[in-house]
């Protein structure tokens, strides 16, 4: 049990390149944090420097409120699971779980037990683990892997892309697998991935990061709901957020650059009269509505069973509207949409940063 | 490409192997023949392709109480001393190339590549090149005539460093980070989980080594002057090249015939190994 905290961490490499540009953030005792971000972002280095796989150039990584830069990785009580799950080959599952124990001289008894104890949570029979790993499905290494991290009963885990070997099904299925037992026993967990589905559904806290910095960090429904910047706003969310420049006309109200007005929030957002600023709309709150302002010549309707996407353009930019299953699919060649005022987000058209 | 299996595309190829397996296993066969017939009968040129009746009388004999004429000493010390040190060589080169190759793959140390390179460069430098230094060293060092004297210079591997090399490159580093967050130090990590990866390879490298061991020449007969430390390839030399009387022929053939075996035996118990760890990469 134990708060992870970043201060101002800095990772360097010889060459000169910078990976991660001082990021700071807290995650709380029993918390599941998710790095999120695209690739080259800096997130998996990030985790590499808390699990003491790279080292730290510049800022403090504690766990449990010790400062933990300088200490071997074995030292950090940490456990961490690798994308490729980083099996020994030659070893049994059984043996795969217990070498880390072994290592640290626990009786062999304890260690019998504590593995019975994770096969069980694992559900993995006594005869998956007298296999090898080679002999194991995808699915079945990556609950190893877990497995090998569980028995160690570590203050951290730390997820590197777990799921991402995985197939679409099983991924979600993992998914709530890790959820679960992650809340069950609650220990600390750092989470990266690509996803952000992912991210959303697995996070107590979400970091977003790009390029070497840290976006935005918190809740989950918080950072969908209130993206900091243009890059959250267009990574966090699927389909991704539609973007259209304009400049505000008067209190509460901006113009599109294709003409049509829009309502915005005023206790939202803070802009002044003429500031150019660029506009989101989440695909899941524009809606059909023959009386609203937009007008929307549909180039391309998606059925997804569950619902359809819209494709259509507003003025010269793409625009996506995402309709629930009780909508009617609209059969014209143009459609008329709203927006309400709350799902108006306003970001400085120079900055990216929400206003 | 799909293939027509027509009776020429089959028996062809096997004609051609078999014409080759013959030319390769007739000098064997006449080895063998010669080994179990009487001087008499080579001296006269009667020998023909069966076995004669002496087989049993020229093998015990050379086995036992080793060729008159020439050396005294009996085939199965020459071979126990053969034994030895193709033995001590390829275990010796093994050990020796993967802790080397160990280092330059995983440690981070100022002139890694240089290293690395100077073992590289000893590929061009073969026993021949370096005899006198080399004898020099082991005479001063009291290693004449003996064991170690054998063994030691020739235990320094650059194939078997450059080949463990290649494998450890493979290893994918998840595995290494693993074992670190595993509590396990180098020492734990070469021994828990990069040697029983490189069973394999070390069978390959063992097989190969084994047999450029026992059919060493030139050391041996540089370093060993007395009968007792005789290898069985030297054996086989002097009883071919003898002074003031008939070459034993039907003796050196079974000599020949025997220091043939323990390589076979190696080849055919490892084989399997042997080719995986040259073809495959299992990880």
């Amino acid at each position: 049990m134990a708060e992870v905290i970043l201060n101002d961490v800095k990772k360097t490499y010889p060459g000169g390149f910078q990976a991660v540009k001082g990021v700071s953030f807290a995650v709380p005792d029993g918390g599941m944090c998710v790095l999120v971000g695209p690739s080259g972002c800096g997130k998996s280095t990030l985790l590499r420097m808390v699990a003491g796989l790279e080292t730290i150039t510049g800022g403090d990584v504690a766990i449990g409120g010790r400062r933990v830069n300088d200490l071997e990785p074995m030292e950090r009580d940490i456990a961490m699971v690798f994308q490729n799950y980083a099996l020994y080959p030659h070893m049994s599952v059984y043996d795969n779980m217990a070498y880390g124990l072994r290592n640290r001289k626990t009786p062999e008894a304890e260690i019998a037990t504590r593995v019975k104890d994770a096969a069980r949570i694992l559900e993995l029979n006594d005869e998956m683990l007298a296999r090898k790993p080679r002999q194991l499905s995808g699915g079945q290494r990556q609950r190893v892997a877990m497995g090998r991290a569980i028995v160690r009963k570590p203050s951290v885990f730390l997820f590197d892309e777990p799921l991402s070997n995985l197939d679409a099904k099983l991924r979600v299925q993992m998914r709530v697998e890790i959820r679960k037992l992650q809340r069950a026993l609650k220990t600390t967990a750092i989470y990266v991935t690509h996803d952000q589905l992912e991210a959303m559904t697995l996070a107590d806290m979400l970091v977003v990061m790009n390029a070497g910095r840290m976006e935005q960090a918190g809740a989950p429904l918080d950072v969908y709901q209130r993206p900091a910047s243009v890059f959250v706003a267009s990574f966090i969310g699927s389909p991704p957020m539609n973007f259209v420049s304009g400049v505000i006309e008067s209190l509460g109200v901006v113009k599109l650059e294709s003409g049509e007005t829009l309502p915005y929030d005023v206790n939202e957002h803070i802009a002044p009269v003429g500031a150019k600023v660029t506009v989101g709309v989440r695909p899941e709150i524009a809606h059909v509505d023959d009386n609203g302002p937009l007008t929307l010549p549909v180039e391309l309707i998606e059925e997804l069973g569950m619902g359809r996407l819209i494709h259509a353009r507003l003025g010269a930019r793409p625009f996506t509207i995402a309709q629930g299953p009780g909508e009617a699919r609209p059969a014209s060649a143009s459609v008329r949409a709203s927006v309400p005022p709350h799902a108006v987000h306003l970001f400085d058209a120079g900055t990216g940063l929400r206003v | 490409m799909v293939e027509r299996r027509t009776f020429f595309s089959v028996a062809l190829p096997h004609a051609i192997l078999m014409i080759g397996v013959l030319i390769v296993f007739f000098p064997v066969w006449l080895a063998v023949v010669a080994s179990t017939w009487d001087p008499a009968t080579i001296i006269n040129g009667q020998l023909g392709l069966l076995p004669g009746p002496y087989g049993a009388e020229n093998y015990s004999r050379i086995l036992f109480s080793g060729a008159s004429s020439s050396t005294r000493e009996p085939v199965w010390s020459m071979m126990t001393n053969s034994f030895v040190m193709a033995v001590g060589v390829a275990v010796g080169k093994i050990f020796i190339s993967l802790l080397s190759a160990f280092a330059i793959v995983y440690y981070r140390f100022p002139f890694r590549m240089a290293v690395f390179w100077f073992i590289f460069i000893t590929l061009m430098l073969p026993v021949e090149v370096r005899i006198f230094p080399t004898y020099k060293i082991v005479a001063d060092l009291g290693f004449l005539d003996t064991y170690q004297g054998l063994i030691i210079p020739l235990i320094a591997s650059a194939t078997g460093t450059l080949l463990f090399r290649q494998f450890f490159m493979t290893v994918p580093d998840e595995l290494l980070e693993a074992s670190k967050i595993d509590a396990a130090g180098p020492f734990r990590f070469f021994k828990d989980t990069l040697l029983p990866l490189s069973l394999t390879t070390m069978a390959a490298l063992f097989v190969i080594q084994f047999i450029y061991g026992w059919n060493q020449y030139l050391w041996p007969l540089l370093i060993t002057t007395r009968d007792s430390m005789q290898t069985i390839v030297i054996g086989i030399r002097k009883m071919i090249t003898t002074q003031d009387a008939l070459t034993e022929w039907q003796l050196a053939m079974a000599t020949a015939v025997l220091a043939l075996l323990p390589p076979v035996i190696v080849v055919v118990a490892m084989q399997r190994l042997f080719v995986k760890g040259l073809v495959e990469t299992e990880k």
